[in-house]
């Protein structure tokens, strides 16, 4: 059996390529051979008690910012270049000559409590509990990406090109085997190292974890221990806040739940008035199952799109998934026997549906069917709500606010308050198909009022107006970039436009042209969805200037 | 396909089995990519620390680097360049066959026509013009074996006199200093000094960024007290004890001003000074005019910090000097060092442990083509105008003295120069990109439109400079060829073959040696030879004697020791100097303004370096995607106040103007890094190259460009529809 590894690498008379690091990066060459002194080696030296976990240590006043660490991280786990489970950050301040600037060196944190954990819809994630590192299975996840807006550091990278995310694991079977991990290995300076924290002392006080350029430490009490310089008494701040690029734009997820909430509202609208027709139902059913199938393709592996259903208990992804898979179900049931009540009776008898004729003869089979409308409504805002809830997350403050429930349930009501319009004027149409005017149909009403669409369109305004209000005069760095982001030329036409539309479907609405008012309904919180996308700034670590090893 | 598309799409094969994890037997658990069968045992290929490494290699790539950690040097550690070396080997730049140009374009020929053009059209030219027609631009990329096999094809095959390395661009003054004050070059100390001096003085050195692996070194030392002189706060200044903000080319001042002090307050080593040195009378008359309030001026320094380092210099019990580009890259480099081996002469700091003026190189085998070299000097350190030394060499060759020149030829600048004047009329670059290294633009670019025939020999194709040629040589690089590299401590290290170099690539020595064949002088310059190790045995013989005597070990035993020094640790440990009488001299150094001073309208003096991402013209970092992602893109650094001046605002796009051209669509980075005053920028990047605006001045004796210093202006850019 192999001898320890601290007394491999001591001894110095084995393999040397196993040898360790030493903390004091040991001594010069000639006596390397003959160690008088133990030198502590860079990851522990004793196994984990009860209540313990490793964690990394960053010793901010050795680090020389060379990257070696990124680089032995990327050829430890084969990464693309553009994927870093380790980076650097830059921080500086204080004036010439007095001038500071230290580097961060950051992998994940293995936090006490990771959000990344706490919001995976697949259990993909697990705190192992011997070690305390955060593991992530690649087998396991679904490619959601809910973890990457979860994770305050932006530690969870999506591999496009494998339709999952990955991150660091501190290289725990390295580890395991009694070897530094890759980053700790390849530090000339020996400015990384692995630690054992005890976890209960930690989580009352974890302000070793702090640093200038990263996120409060707070938000899920992570475990790296930062040294800071001695001397920082200039105030060192990040140097790439002046590079905020636009976030990924999710096409798919802007459909979705526009969509969704369209439907959702649309139903609403037509129980409360009564214009839940068969053809309108129909319709509403079909646009469902186009939202749904548009979501499951948001995932880096659509074909486990099933397995989002496991963590319904803690995750809001998972609950999403589940309400809005209830909310199809009854929505399918509400339309199914909508159509079964509402085919005539000679058709029934002529196909010798005795069934059909019992059914359609119950009595109360209106209001129950209405009821199962209801039902189905009550999942389409439930499954709105868990939606909003996934946007609530602290690591994306633009997101954080009360602003996203108020906008999804909002857009609902706006869309919803005129598509049925619309929805039945074509269901008129459609109806006088021959097949179908043969059925003899139920008219669809219409009856619905237009009052709603321009109150609904005053407060999506509003709604949005006082979000930018905030935003821009926020606390939070993130959320000020978010309002500067919106206010780009780029952005800026995009926020007029989505006002404008929102006005537009109320204005139009009133004055009949319904038609135009659902598509300028629907522009309007397309667009408003789609800034929302791409103006978030994330929580992220301090990245450096030229932006390079930054996921964008 | 479809099938796989489909299932890729997805989700289903999710290119899990690209991201595998193996347990490799000697570096553990690793990503099945970098497993490897065999690994090789070699010298990094990037910068003069010179550290060992083992290259893994799997079917006959290479797929990955380790540091080794029984290499004196490194100790098992590296920078991201040499962590990610093996990226280089197959990169998609390569250049994998001949290109000659036919009616303006760029054809692939066979190495045959290629050669034989070459011969053909240099004879023409040397026929027409004279020999001297002919310039050859070596480099320090190459190994010694292959730069020993170059001096003699170019001077005895080639008969040109014209002849330099591109290691005038970097390392020419340390050399001539040395030479100036020691009567040889050779750098005196070793990386071993830093971590056993107690004070240790860096010049113009910015080793975070361009050694990083000597900070490892340093750190080693826990008692030292490290002092950076450098008008940029740079990564080295922000780990010093104490950081000297200097401005621009006040050192002189600066170590004539600690020199002042050092004799006034009884600091010096007299015995040291009389046994050792001559000229010290006159050199304290000289500097007792570099009063403290007189450096103070000079400098922007205070007096205290002044005197503050002098003591600390003339106090310690071992002095440790070490400088780079900073003193290296000015039309005083070489005085400046000889200003700096007067402070060690006069405390005698060198030839001691931990005590030494240390010039840190920048090639991986700068040094070879100092030892090896037929440019600057004869090989092994030899004069041209030493009667004695050529016939040396003549008997060696078995040649006619006559054969070997009197006085060295043009040097690099002055090669250019002549290209553009039209007494160079064809010009054969190797492993070089002057293109991007080299100063003031223009002029070298009309130097490469002037010549008759350009030929360019480099392992990647295309380049900035490749692109003027025509006819371009695809060469094996790092990896690829086996010989020796010397390091900046003189410490011989082996580089070994990993892979084969790709397409109809051939080593450099190849290609030396089938030019020879067909020049008619393979048997008379290289009897016999078929390998580098045949080059390295005649440079053994060459250079016995030599005080880089390379006769005491063979290839085997720099293998197994992971490198030799030739001359031990250290030099002049019994303080005799290669000079006429043995004393090193004493020069004196005068302080002079820049050449390039700002006015009004170039208010901002222009700095240049590097950043530890990227290695000089990008041929090779550009194609490690890791790196390049890292650095994609120049940036210029000004100081807060200047910006609010110039009312620009971080990340703004910018123009750098001199009065010679500019650089257009820049980055701005607004940092306390540097001074009012200064603004600073890489030159790695071709896109947006510093040497468009960079000053053609040269030191007269050194002959290396003032790359440090030059008057601009910057403006904002304006996007053009051109």
């Amino acid at each position: 059996m192999s001898l320890p590894l601290h007394e491999r690498a001591q001894d110095g008379s084995h393999d040397a390529i196993v040898r360790m690091t030493l903390a004091d990066l040991g001594q010069p060459f000639e006596s390397a051979n003959i160690v008088t002194t133990i030198s502590p080696a860079l990851i522990p030296d004793r196994p984990l008690a009860e209540g313990e976990q490793y964690r990394f240590h960053f010793n901010m006043t050795k680090c020389i910012g060379c990257r070696s660490c990124e680089i032995a991280c990327n050829e430890q786990n084969g990464n693309p270049a553009d994927i870093l489970w380790r980076r650097i950050g830059e921080i500086e301040g204080g004036t010439y000559p007095n001038t500071q600037r230290h580097y961060l060196s950051m992998g994940c944190n293995h936090c006490l409590d990771a959000d990344c954990v706490k919001g995976c819809p697949v259990e993909a994630y697990t705190k192992d509990p011997v070690t305390g590192i955060v593991l992530h299975s690649a087998d396991a996840c679904i490619g959601c990406q809910y973890c990457v807006w979860n994770c305050p550091y932006s530690v969870p990278q999506f591999n496009a090109a494998r339709g999952v995310v990955g991150k660091c694991d501190m290289c725990h079977n390295r580890l395991t085997d009694g070897l530094e991990p890759a980053c700790v290995n390849a530090c000339p300076e020996a400015a990384i190292e692995i630690e054992i924290v005890d976890k209960t002392a930690w989580r009352i006080d974890y302000a070793a974890a702090e640093s200038p350029g990263m996120p409060a430490a707070g938000h899920t009490i992570s475990t790296t221990r930062i040294t800071l310089p001695p001397n920082s008494a200039a105030r060192l701040e990040r140097v790439d806040t002046g590079r905020i690029y636009p976030e990924h734009a999710h096409p798919s997820l802007v459909f979705m739940t526009t969509l969704i909430q369209a439907v959702t509202g649309s139903l609403i609208f037509a129980l409360l008035c009564g214009g839940a027709q068969p053809l309108f139902l129909a319709i509403l059913l079909f646009v469902t199952a186009i939202a749904l199938n548009i979501s499951i393709f948001h995932l880096g592996r659509p074909a486990y799109a099933w397995r989002a259903l496991r963590m319904w208990r803690r995750s809001w992804l998972s609950r999403e998934v589940l309400f809005f898979g209830l909310f199809f179900a009854a929505l399918t049931a509400f339309t199914a026997g909508t159509w079964l009540i509402a085919l005539p009776s000679s058709l029934a008898t002529a196909i010798h549906a005795q069934w059909l004729i019992q059914l359609q003869s119950l009595p109360h089979a209106a209001q129950a069917l209405k009821g199962l409308g209801w039902i189905a409504a009550l999942f389409g805002v439930a499954g709105t709500i868990a939606s909003a809830f996934i946007y609530l997350v602290p690591a994306r403050p633009a997101w954080n606010m009360v602003h996203t429930p108020i906008d999804f349930l909002l857009s609902g009501a706006l869309i919803g308050s005129t598509l049925p319009l619309t929805l039945s004027w074509i269901a008129q149409h459609i109806s006088h198909l021959a097949i179908l005017h043969s059925m003899q149909l139920p008219a669809s009403t219409n009856t619905f009022p237009t009052w709603p669409t321009a109150i609904a369109g005053a407060l999506c305004i509003v709604n949005q107006a006082v979000r930018l209000v905030r935003l821009n005069y926020s606390r939070l760095f993130e959320e000020r970039a978010t309002a500067e982001l919106l206010n780009t030329q780029q952005m800026r036409p995009a926020v007029f436009a989505s006002f404008a539309l929102a006005a537009a479907a109320g204005l139009i609405a009133f004055c009949g042209g319904f038609v135009f008012a659902t598509f300028a309904a629907f522009a309007s919180v397309l667009l408003v969805r789609y800034l929302f996308f791409v103006s978030v700034v994330p929580l992220n670590m301090a990245l450096t200037f030229t932006g390079g090893g930054s996921h964008k | 396909m479809i099938w796989t598309k489909l299932r890729r799409a997805l989700g289903i094969d999710t290119r899990q089995s690209e991201y595998t994890y193996q347990k490799d037997p000697r570096f553990g658990h690793i990503t099945s990519t970098r497993v490897a069968d065999k690994w090789v045992k070699t010298t990094c290929g990037y910068c003069s620390v010179g550290c060992g490494m083992l290259v893994g290699v799997k079917d006959g790539k290479a797929v990955s680097v380790r540091g080794n950690p029984d290499h004196p040097v490194n100790l098992g550690k590296l920078c991201p360049k040499g962590l990610s070396e093996h990226h280089i080997l197959d990169a998609p730049g390569r250049a994998k066959q001949p290109l000659l140009r036919k009616n303006g374009k760029l054809v692939p020929v066979s190495w045959d026509e290629a050669l034989d053009t070459m011969i053909e059209k240099f004879g023409a030219v040397q026929q027409k013009y004279g020999n001297d027609a002919l310039g050859v631009i070596g480099t320090g990329q190459l190994l010694t074996e292959e730069c020993y096999t170059l001096g003699k094809l170019v001077q005895l095959g080639f008969r040109t006199r014209n002849s330099d390395g591109n290691t005038t661009l970097c390392m020419a003054s340390a050399v001539s200093g040395y030479k100036l004050s020691f009567g040889s070059d050779g750098p005196p100390g070793s990386y071993k000094d830093m971590e056993t001096a107690d004070v240790i003085l860096l010049i113009g050195a910015n080793i975070a960024d361009n050694h990083p692996i000597l900070c490892q070194r340093l750190e080693r030392n826990k008692s030292r007290t490290l002092i950076v002189v450098d008008p940029r706060v740079t990564k080295t200044a922000m780990m010093a004890d104490l950081h000297l903000p200097i401005k621009p080319r006040g050192d002189i001042a600066l170590i004539n001003g600690i020199a002042h002090i050092l004799i006034r307050d009884g600091l010096i080593d007299p015995d040291y000074i009389a046994q050792h040195t001559t000229n010290f009378e006159q050199f304290a008359a000289f500097v007792s005019d570099f009063t403290p309030q007189h450096v103070a001026e000079v400098t922007g320094l205070t007096e205290e910090q002044i005197t503050h380092t002098a003591h600390l210099y003339g106090n310690a019990k071992a002095a440790f000097i070490g400088w780079t580009m900073g003193v290296n890259h000015s039309t005083q480099g070489a005085v400046t060092v000889t200003a700096i081996n007067n402070l060690a002469l006069i405390t005698g700091n060198i030839g001691r442990a931990g005590a030494a003026p240390f010039s840190i190189t920048g090639q991986c085998n700068a040094m070879g083509t100092r030892e090896s070299g037929f440019t600057s000097s004869l090989p092994g350190y030899r004069k041209f105008d030493n009667p004695q030394d050529r016939e040396d060499l003549a008997r060696l060759w078995n040649i006619d003295v006559d054969r070997i020149p009197t006085a060295r030829g043009l040097a690099y600048p002055d090669i250019i120069e002549g290209a553009v004047t039209g007494k160079i009329k064809a010009l054969w670059f190797i492993a070089t990109n002057p293109a991007v290294s080299f100063p003031n633009y223009s002029v070298l670019e009309q130097a490469l439109r002037s010549v008759d025939f350009l030929v360019v020999q480099d392992g990647f194709h295309p380049t900035p400079t490749s692109d003027f040629a025509h006819l371009v040589l695809p060469a094996a690089i790092w990896g690829e060829k086996e010989g020796t590299y010397t390091n900046s401590e003189r410490r011989i290290s082996k580089a070994n073959v990993i892979v084969s170099a790709p397409g109809e690539a051939r080593s450099d020595f190849d290609i030396f040696l089938a030019l020879a064949q067909k020049l008619g002088v393979k048997d008379e310059l290289y009897p016999g030879w078929l390998t580098t190790h045949d080059a390295f045995r005649e440079w053994q013989r060459v250079s016995t004697g030599r005080m880089c005597d390379y006769s005491n070990f063979t290839w085997q035993q720099i293998e197994d020791q992971g490198g030799m020094q030739w001359g031990g640790e250290r030099l002049y440990e019994n303080g005799v100097f290669p000079t006429a009488d043995g004393k090193a001299i004493l020069h004196n150094v005068p302080c002079l303004p820049f050449i390039e001073q700002p006015n009004a309208e170039y208010s901002l003096i222009l700095n240049t370096g590097r950043t530890v991402e990227h290695w000089h013209t990008r041929t090779k970092t550009a194609q490690v995607e890791m790196l390049d992602h890292m650095v994609p893109n120049a940036w210029l650094e000004m100081n807060p106040i200047d910006a609010d001046r110039l009312e620009l605002r971080p990340h703004d796009r910018v123009n750098v103007v001199s009065r010679r051209s500019s650089v257009k669509n820049l980055e701005l980075r607004i940092t306390g890094i540097v001074a009012p005053g200064q603004v600073f920028m890489p030159f790695h990047f071709s896109e947006t190259n510093s040497n468009r605006v960079t000053l053609g001045s040269f030191d007269p004796i050194s002959r290396e460009p003032n790359f440090k210093q030059c008057a601009v202006l910057v403006e904002k850019y304006v996007k053009t529809l051109n």
